[in-house]
This record gives C-alpha cells, structure tokens and sequence, in this order.
C-alpha cells in the first residue's frame, strides 16, 4: 500500500514539473503561481520518500526493495537508515534533497521575479531528469512477487551509525549544487543581465560546501573506525570523486565572496557554478555504473551507467552551452598585482582548478587506457600523493595571509612579523624533527598547518580589536575556517607520517607495553547481539599504574548474509588514537595488530572548525 | 619494531633535494623495503586494499614472494616486473612512467608551468 | 581566442563522455582484469601428480596439444558448480587435454572432492603453495586457461565456466 502512495506521488510530482516546464515555455498567459507548483512537487517527492521509509520501518517485504535490503530483526535505526542503504532508496533521497533545495529557493525572496521563474523552471527540469531515471531504472517501489516472512537483510558494514548521517549529510552537500547550477544558468539566460544572482548563489554555495565538507569527513570517520584498515584516506575512486566538486566549491566559495570588493570574475564564477554540479553527478554515475572497483559496492548495471551517463551529459553539456554560447563580458578587467588578494585568489582557484583536474584524469585514466590499449591499470594513492599535494602545498602557504592581503597594493601590512612568525615555527619544527625521526613530507606539512595557524591568529590579533560578540565572530570567521585547515592539516601531516604499528601473537592475559602505555590483553569473549555474533577482545589500558580505559574490538558475524565485519577498538586520546585490530586465533594465540595514529582528533577537529565556520558564513549579511 | 622512515642526519642535502621532490633512501633494512613496495600494490582480491595493509590470502603470499625476492638481492624493479608480467599493471598502484602512462605523470605539471608563465604575462602586461 | 577556451570544457565532456560510453557497452567487469599472458607462451611449470608423488607433468609432456589449465581447489565453491562441464567437454573433445591444478589444498580432501563429484581431469597436479598459480597469474578460483599446439594462451576465463561460455567462447577455439 505504501509503496503505491509512494509511486504514484514521485509521479505526480514529475508530472507537476513536466507541466512547469511545458508551460513555461508555451503558455503565454502564466497566471499561477510558480512557487506554489514547485512546493507542491517537493511536498510530493517527499511523501513519496517517507512512504518507502514507511514500508522499511514496518518491514513490509511486498516490496521488492525492502526484501532485498532489511530485515525485521534490524533495531530501528537501520530500518530507517536502511531507506538509503541501497540504490534506489538513494537515489529517492537525492531527488528528495533536491527538491528540498527548490523548495527552500520558492521560499526565499528574489527581486527579479522572472528570473527566479527561471531558475525554478531549470531546478524542475533535474527534478525530472533524476525522476524519470529512478522510475524507469531504479524505481524503488517494485511490487515483491512472491510473498515472503523474512527479507534478505542489509549488508552489515551499513549497520552502522555511519549509515544514518554520512550519506544523507554528502547528498545536502552534492545535490546542493543543484541550485547554484539553476542560478547560473537562469542567470546567463535571464535578459536583465544584472548580478542579483551572484548574491543569491554566495548563501547556497557556502550551505552546500559545508554539507559536502561534512560529509566527507563523516565518511571518513567511517572508513576509519569501520574498515580496520587503520586509515582514513585510501584514494579510493569513490574519496577522490566527493573531493573533485569538494575543491572546486571551495573555489567557487572563495571566489564569489570577492563580489564584496570591487572586482567581479563573473565568467570563472558561472563555469566553477556549472562545474561544481556535473562534478557532482560525474560522481554518482563512477558510483552507480559499478564501472571502478572500490570500496563502495553498488550492484552494476550497465542500462544505469548509459541513463546516468546520459544525464551527466545532458546537464554538463546543457550547462557549458549555455555558457558558450551566452558568455558574459567582464564588466572590469581584474586587477592583478604580484601580491595582492586578487592575485592570492587568482592562483588559489588555478591550483584548486588543476587539483581537480588532476585528481579527475588519475581517476578516469584507467578507463581510457583499458579502452585504447585493452590493458588495466591502476592509478592509487602514490599517484596521487606524489601530485596532488606538491601541488597544494604553494595554495596552503599562500592561503595563511590571503585574507589580511590588500585589495589595490603590492603591500602586506606586519609583513615582517609574519616572516619572522614563518622562520621561527621553521627552525622549531626543524630542530624538533632533527632530534625525532625526520620525515621530508612530515617536517612541510608541520610547517605549513602551524604557520596557517599562527599566521591566522595574528591577523586576527593584528587586524581586529578583539570583543567577545556574535558579531565579531562573524567578522573574523574567514580566519577561522583557515585555522580549522591548519590544524586538519597538522593532523593529516602526524598521522599519516608518524604512524607506528605493531604486531603481537598473544595469548589472553598477556601484557605488552608500548612507549608509556601497559595493555593488557584480558580476555576474548562471544557474545549473541540481536541481529549478530559478537567476538569482543577486551584491552585494559594503564598509564602511570591507572587504568585509563578499557577498549573493546573484535569481530562481528552476521548469519542473515553470512558476513564478517572487523570491529576496531579505538583509544582517543588528544594527542594519539590507539587502534587495535583483532585478527584470527593459531595455536592459542591471537593476532593483534596495534596502530599508534598521532593527531587524528586534530583532523575531525579541524573539520569541525571549518564546518562551524561555514555556517557561521552563512548567517552574515 | 618501529617501521618508521630512516633517519637522515644529512639535513642540509635533503633539504635541497626536498625541492626536486627526490627521495633518497640510502640503505633499508629489508622489512622497510617490504613495506615500501607492498604499500604500492594492489591486492587483486580485495576492494583496493593495498598487500600491506590486507590481511587476505593473496596479499601474504605477494608478501612473501616480495621478501624472498629482495632476500635474493632482486631489486624493486625486477620484482615489480616479476610480477606484472604475472598479474598485469593494475597491480601497481603507483602507474609506471612509460609511453601510455607519459600524459598522466606530466599533465599535472605541464598545467602547473603553463599556468605559471600564463600568471606572469597577465602581470607583465599591467 | 576567448571562445575557443570556453569551448573547452564541452570538448573535454565530449571525450569523457565517449570514452564513458565505450567502456559501458564493452561489458567489461571491473572486478576481472584482462590477462596479460594472453597471446603468450605457457609459462613453466612442473608439478606432482594428486594421486602418485612420483609421476610429474610439466609442458613438454602434453606439447603438440590443446590444453585446457583448469585450477581447483575442494575449498571453492564456484569450482564445484562448473565442475560437470569438463566431463562433457572431455566426451566432446577426446583429443583435449585437460590438466587440473589442485590450489592449496589438502591433498586428503582434494582426493575426496575428486571421488564424490567424479575426475574430469587427464592429469591432476598438485599446487601445494600456489606457485603454480603465481606462475599464471591467478589470484582467486576458479580459473581457466587454454593452450594452443604452439604453446601460447589462447583463452583465459576467471571465475566459474558456464554452458553458454564453452559453447560460445571456448568451443569456436577447440
């Protein structure tokens, strides 16, 4: 029953836009209301999404999706959750956020009524497109044919927390570009070419930044605590597509809050607009077509990589025509100096540009060869450690001072103070790492995350009289957000150069030491959850003779799809998370593998920072 | 155990060398060179796991055929070749520089330089 | 000049979007890279026969002959779904040899698996420590290989045969 309301209220509301978009064009007299036609969509999409979360909850396994993905005896959290575990509920969700985001647009007040039509009409228009692609091809409201007790129950890596926030938070983030997309085009359309637009697009920007930074970090978390691999970044296809839109939105981010100065990159703004968003759905058609291997498995079907494709192909190529075809001309030429905040932003947005850039060729690169020479190969994280971040490390220097740069001069206000800031976090950290162990990659990244730092709050110091109000948060919230970027950088830098790791055989009642830290391997025990086996080895942690902790990891076994997941037990402390990995029992032994990761917190707090920061963005005037 | 990168007391000569992004890594223990390289292959039957951080069975025995390679004294190279001429290029992750990979290495930065001299003639111009 | 660099990002899509294109409709399978050692020579090998130590097989015994290289292990599931159509395959084609590798196995359960589901095989060599399979490439079962009289890998198939690939892919080969 439920599945019925749902299909037929996600078809009304594709047949809603179909008539916004046919009249628009057609009808002369458009005498109704534009914006109530977009919400009534949106309200439908909606309904048609809880429906199918609805028939999840109930677990009502006459439908063919719910069987395949749920079980009844799943607690809650992953029934709902279980909603988009799957293609087709995720897909629901993103037409969903979609149409939360054009139905936030018809609320919002817009000067120029015929342009915001336009930019509906164009929102409506991606509505239908991802509409008919979930009808025809992933339509997740398939009557079950046979009538079943029990469904096949969801894969248990997704039975997780994880699950219920990390995709809906990247979807806000991805499909959130839909709507600076619209803007751009409507804005290139639109007849009274004034840059009202640009305004517009600068809060939505920022929104659909800080969701994709958001979620990204949550997936990360993710992989980090749930794969065992003792990571959080592999170069996975599926990390680097969510980093490609991730970088240039943070170009376009920066870019369009120059709109407050008096220089305008009108044409870089429009193509980072449209870029931004085929980005996006360049990365859902890598990820549904099944066409790269990865850690994010998706059932491949070739009819809906060719339906994606020919989507992605539609809007990019819709969008760049458009763009070719309308250019607009800048209203003044830009004014570059050798260093200037025009010139910092200007080579800013060109790394970020070739980072995408980049990262895009290394990760279609094996298509292409496999497709002229028939060979396969590989292109993985050495690739892109090795171009990637030599690449970045100019824009992070650059980026320390960018904000206190002048808008008109070659000229730095405190520049000597910042020089000797530079040189002195220099010989600090290069004496600090002489008397360590001495890491090249290790030493340039320390550097440069804690001269963002300090270089940041010295602006800030040096710029603003400090008062503790809402309002001057907002003033320096830019040198926030470039804080936030220093310390995630200091933590990327530690963890990934100073990790240690250490393997034991070991039988219950051992106890090991590792540098100040006595942990004793207690005991391993099995236990029978709801829904799965439990084998939990429990690590007591003493320091100084105190028991600090006691840390639980294991395995998981999942009999309803015969699965085993790796549990990590993981230790935070401020400075080193302490990441145990159980492994499989020989002899009476078990094997333990243990990482010491420095400073991973510094990465999730840093993210923290510059998400806060990005919704403090969005509050200012 | 500490599989940490080497020592180098030479700092002034790395620092120079810091900026060819050349890495010299004089003498390795054995286990570092396990590692090093298995970190740069793939684990054919896992989800793009490197062999060093799988646990899978292929991956031990790749790992093991790697440390008995470098025991025999081959170098890196001819245990790469060993065994992509087995298992094909995918297994590596870091691509080899050779005609078909050439536009990968060096688009990144023929983009960088000509964008560079592109910044510099914008300026010029003023 | 201006027109020409907005133009592009369509050309790039253009291209992406046609090496897209030709991937997908290629049917190729993320998940099974193609084989290197196809058009090559067999590599070497010398291995031990199940059922007698003392008997080996190497190339030069079976040369002058298609071979079909069939590796196996008691352990694989998918091996035991294709494992009737050799016996077919060896009714059909008496003149083709068809050599198992037996993959890190033990030697006692590979001797059962070959009692209960029958032995399509010529010969049976044991691959103790996958060696063998390291020499071919192989990095999960089953896999299949065919060998021409002149020695070169004509064929390769990962995971299990069915009807429709021998009928389609092999028998045009034999």
């Amino acid at each position: 029953m439920s599945s019925l309301v749902g299909f037929i209220s996600l078809s009304l509301a594709i047949g809603i836009n179909f008539f916004l978009l046919f009249s628009y064009f057609f009808l002369k007299n458009k005498n109704y209301n534009f914006n109530l036609i977009v919400r009534l969509s949106s309200v439908l999409t909606l309904i048609s999404f809880f429906s199918l979360m609805f028939s999840y909850v109930t677990s009502d396994f006459s439908n063919f999706n719910v069987f395949q993905n749920s079980h009844s005896n799943k607690p809650l959290i992953y029934k709902i959750s279980g909603t988009w575990g799957n293609h087709e509920g995720s897909m629901l969700l993103w037409i969903s956020i979609l149409s939360i985001y054009g139905f936030l647009f018809s609320i919002t007040k817009v000067a120029d009524l015929k342009f915001k039509q336009l930019t509906l009409v164009i929102q409506s228009s991606l509505h239908i497109l991802f509409g008919l692609f979930i009808v025809f091809t992933s339509n997740p409201f398939l009557v079950n044919s046979v009538i079943v007790k029990e469904g096949l129950g969801l894969n248990p890596i997704l039975q997780d927390p994880g699950l219920a926030i990390h995709p809906p938070v990247l979807y806000a983030g991805y499909v959130g570009y839909s709507i600076i997309f619209s803007l751009a085009i409507a804005g290139l359309l639109n007849k009274n070419n004034d840059d009202e637009w640009l305004y517009i697009a600068k809060k939505w920007s920022l929104i659909s930044w800080t969701f994709l930074t958001g979620g990204i970090a949550l997936g990360s978390y993710w992989a980090y605590y749930e794969l065992g691999w003792g990571g959080w970044w592999f170069w996975d296809p599926v990390e680097n597509i969510s980093l490609m839109p991730w970088i240039t939105g943070l170009a376009l981010v920066h870019s369009l809050l120059m709109i407050r100065g008096e220089q305008i990159l009108k044409k870089w703004i429009i193509f980072l607009s449209i870029l931004c968003f085929s980005l996006s759905i360049f990365g859902t058609f890598l990820v549904r077509s099944g066409i790269l291997t990865s850690v994010h498995s998706f059932a491949a079907d070739a009819s809906r990589g060719l339906f994606i494709l020919l989507i992605f192909f539609i809007i990019t190529g819709f969008g760049f025509l458009v763009f070719l075809l309308r250019t607009p001309e800048n209203s003044k030429p830009i004014n570059l100096l050798f260093v200037n905040k025009v010139s910092a932003l200007v080579i800013n947005n060109v790394l970020m540009i070739i980072t995408t850039l980049t990262i895009l060729l290394g990760t279609i690169y094996p298509i292409i060869i496999e497709v002229i020479t028939n060979d396969r190969i590989s292109v993985g994280g050495p690739y892109f450690n090795s171009t990637v971040i030599p690449i970045m490390m100019p824009g992070f220097l650059l980026m320390s001072v960018a904000p206190v740069l002048s808008w008109q001069t070659n000229r730095l206000r405190n520049a000597k103070l910042y020089v000797l800031g530079f040189m002195i976090i220099s010989v600090v950290v290069l004496i600090q790492s002489y008397f360590t162990t001495f890491n090249t990659w290790g030493v340039l990244g320390l550097i440069l995350g804690v001269w963002i730092i300090v270089a940041s709050i010295i602006s800030i110091f040096s710029s603003y009289k400090i008062k503790f109000s809402y309002k001057m948060l907002q003033k320096i919230n830019p040198h926030i957000a470039h804080i936030g970027v220093g310390i995630a950088i200091v933590g990327i830098t530690c963890s990934s150069v100073f990790k240690e790791e250490y393997d034991y055989n070991i039988n219950e009642g051992d106890k090991f030491r590792i540098k100040n830290t006595f942990i004793t391997f207690q005991k391993v025990e099995t236990t029978n959850e709801a829904n799965f086996q439990a084998l939990r080895a429990n690590f007591l942690i003493k320091k100084d003779e105190k028991l600090v902790a006691n840390i639980r990891a294991g395995k998981n076994y999942y009999p309803v799809s015969k699965m085993i997941t790796s549990e990590a037990g993981i230790f935070h402390e401020w400075f080193r998370d302490i990441y145990f990995i159980v492994g499989d029992q020989k002899d009476n032994n078990w094997f333990i593998k243990i990482y010491i990761n420095p400073f991973v917190s510094f990465i999730w707090l840093g993210v923290l920072i510059m998400v806060l920061s990005g919704f403090i963005g969005v509050t200012k005037k | 155990m500490k599989l940490n990168h080497s020592y180098n007391k030479f700092i002034l000569i790395k620092l120079i060398l810091i900026f060819f992004f050349v890495d010299v890594i004089a003498s390795e223990l054995i286990d570092e060179k396990v590692k090093k390289l298995t970190l740069e292959l793939r684990c054919m039957t896992c989800q793009n796991q490197s062999i060093y951080d799988s646990e899978a069975d292929f991956s031990n025995d790749i790992k093991k055929i790697v440390r008995k390679k470098f025991q025999e004294g081959k170098s890196e190279k001819e245990i790469k070749d060993f065994l992509t001429n087995r298992y094909g290029e995918y297994i590596l992750f870091k691509p080899l520089l050779n005609y078909k990979n050439l536009f990968l290495w060096a688009f990144p930065f023929i983009l960088l330089v000509f964008s560079l001299f592109f910044f510099i003639y914008r300026i010029r111009k003023r | 000049m201006r027109k020409l660099i907005i133009l592009t990002p369509l050309v790039i899509l253009f291209i992406i979007s046609i090496f897209l294109l030709i991937y997908l409709l290629s049917n190729k399978d993320p998940n099974k890279p193609p084989s290197v050692l196809l058009n090559k020579n067999v590599p070497n090998f010398e291995s031990n026969s199940l059922y007698n130590p003392k008997i080996y097989i190497n190339y030069e015994k079976v040369k002058n002959k298609k071979v079909l290289i069939n590796f196996f292990a008691s352990w694989c599931l998918p091996c035991k779904v294709e494992h009737p159509l050799f016996f077919e395959l060896s009714k059909r084609y008496p003149d083709l040899f068809i050599l198992g590798f037996n993959h890190k196995d033990k030697i006692e359960d590979a001797k059962k698996y070959l009692l209960e589901d029958g032995n399509p095989y010529n010969f049976v060599g044991v691959d103790k420590d996958g060696m063998i399979a390291l020499e071919f490439g192989v990095f999960g079962l089953p896999e299949t290989f065919l060998i021409n009289e002149n020695g070169k890998i004509i064929y390769k198939f990962m995971g299990p045969l069915t009807k429709e690939i021998i009928l389609n892919e092999i028998e045009p080969l034999l």
